[in-house]
């Protein structure tokens, strides 16, 4: 049967425009922001939040006792934070739970588990070269936890009290 | 362009993932598997994946980050991949989607669709051949499940899925979840749509569980097979047959035994199906 353009060629100019509206609904799902114009806003809205929610289910999987922290708030707090910030260009979703858990150190204290998670989501992302990393941790008394990895010979952690008990 | 013909019977199938890989391994009666290409590394299989190629298991590398779709011409180093995914498990065919992944240097995350004009046609087509031309083994298209569509469409997805078989000359890899979540999401009968599908070019059938939320249909992979979508196997094997139906479950994995159920509940539809075909 004759093919009519099988594999006609598309000037230049023709993928600029395409890339551009691609562009353009690809940042209105990301951002959850208005779709471009003839778009339909609600079903737009809701591919953007099932995005979301996909990148949100990768990072609870990631880290585990961060999702349990947030508990029921984990999806309005991952999506507020998707919303404003892209997924990492490496895609892993250890790295972006890493990244979403710093934007909520600032609004509220993260539990121990939490904490512990984090740092070896550090040591484990550093793929080259020496991690030493430290978190305070605060039960069942103060004490600093210290991650320690070499290359070739795997990650040491090392519990350290806190030199003077509180007295309380 | 290269037109391929089916040559494989691939049977009943179900998508690897380490989390299933026991479930899969004990599972009777299954033909083939696919695997994510993009979830193998560059030098050694999953031992799961190599284990079922040993049992003579076909095994289908399914790409999702080609962006076939795109503003781009897909990537020599991803289709190099994909190419070696699909020597290294001896593959019948590769699949990929039509969709695009990334625009402007952004990954979306998730597959979203093309605008259905002869200007995405084109572009598509053109990636398309590019990545025939790289690939070792024929390349089979699926259509996306859309919660979003483009304005201005210029024709139904059925006919814009037809043209491209037709015009690349590629095989269909015809999923009845996303054809049953765009139908039920964007007002259209799934059955008219089936009928409009170039069921003669089908690679194999993929079937994916799914939920209603908000009164939008989730095809989540991560739930069950509705009611209406097995109605859809049914009905595809009583217009046409298929060289093979493939589970997909990506999520919230069920235990064994509701697995190996859904199993059957597909095996039981596609054989209503062919009986009714050969009735009538």
């Amino acid at each position: 049967m004759p093919c009519a353009g099988g594999a006609s060629s598309v000037s230049e100019p023709d993928r600029t425009a395409y890339a551009a509206r691609q562009a353009q609904l690809l940042d209105a799902l990301l951002r959850g922001s208005e779709p471009p114009a003839g778009f339909d806003a609600a079903h737009a809205g809701a591919a953007g939040s099932s995005l979301r929610r996909k990148r949100g289910r990768a990072v609870a999987q990631a880290c585990p006792a961060l999702a349990l922290e947030l508990g029921d708030g984990f999806g309005a707090c991952f999506d507020a934070y998707a919303r404003a910030n892209d997924a990492p260009a490496s895609g892993a979703p250890l790295e972006d739970g890493l990244a979403f858990a710093r934007s909520l150190r600032h609004v509220t204290p993260l539990d121990d588990d939490v904490r512990v998670e984090l740092l070896l989501a550090r040591a484990a992302l550093r793929r080259h070269g020496v991690f030493a990393g430290a978190a305070w941790l605060r039960r069942p008394r103060r004490r600093l936890l210290v991650v320690v990895r070499l290359p070739g010979l795997g990650t040491v952690h090392r519990s350290v009290p806190r030199r003077r008990p509180r007295r309380d | 362009m290269r037109t391929t013909h089916v040559t494989w019977q691939l049977g009943q199938g179900a998508g690897w993932r380490p989390q299933l890989d026991g479930a899969l391994a004990r599972a009777s009666g299954l033909g083939f598997i696919e695997v994510i290409a993009e979830a193998i590394g560059g030098h050694d299989l999953p031992a799961g994946v190599a284990a079922a190629v040993e049992r003579g298991l076909q095994v289908v590398p399914h790409g999702v980050s080609l962006s076939l779709g795109g503003a781009e011409r897909p990537s020599p180093g991803r289709l190099a991949h994909l190419a070696s995914v699909a020597e290294r498990v001896n593959a019948p065919l590769v699949s990929e989607h039509i969709a695009f992944v990334r625009a402007g240097g952004r990954e979306s995350g998730h597959l979203l669709p093309v605008p259905r004009t002869r200007e995405a046609l084109a572009i598509l087509s053109e990636n398309v051949a590019i990545a025939q031309a790289a690939l070792p083994v024929p390349l089979a298209l699926e259509h996306v499940a859309a919660l979003v569509e483009w304005p201005d469409a210029e024709m139904d997805e059925a006919t814009f899925v037809s043209e491209l078989v037709e015009r690349t000359g590629a095989l269909l890899l015809l999923d009845l979840s996303n054809l049953y979540a765009n139908a039920y999401n964007h007002g259209y009968d799934a059955l008219e749509s089936l009928m409009g599908f170039p069921l003669d070019r089908i690679a194999y059938v993929h079937v994916g569980g799914g939920r209603f939320r908000d009164g939008v249909y989730h095809d989540t992979h991560a739930d069950p097979v509705v009611p209406g979508v097995l109605h859809l196997v049914e009905a595809l094997f009583s217009l046409a047959d298929a060289p093979g139906v493939l589970l997909e479950r990506d999520d919230d994995f069920p235990p064994e035994a509701e697995l190996v159920a859904e199993l059957r509940a597909i095996a039981d539809a596609v054989r209503r199906g062919r009986e009714q075909r050969v009735r009538a």
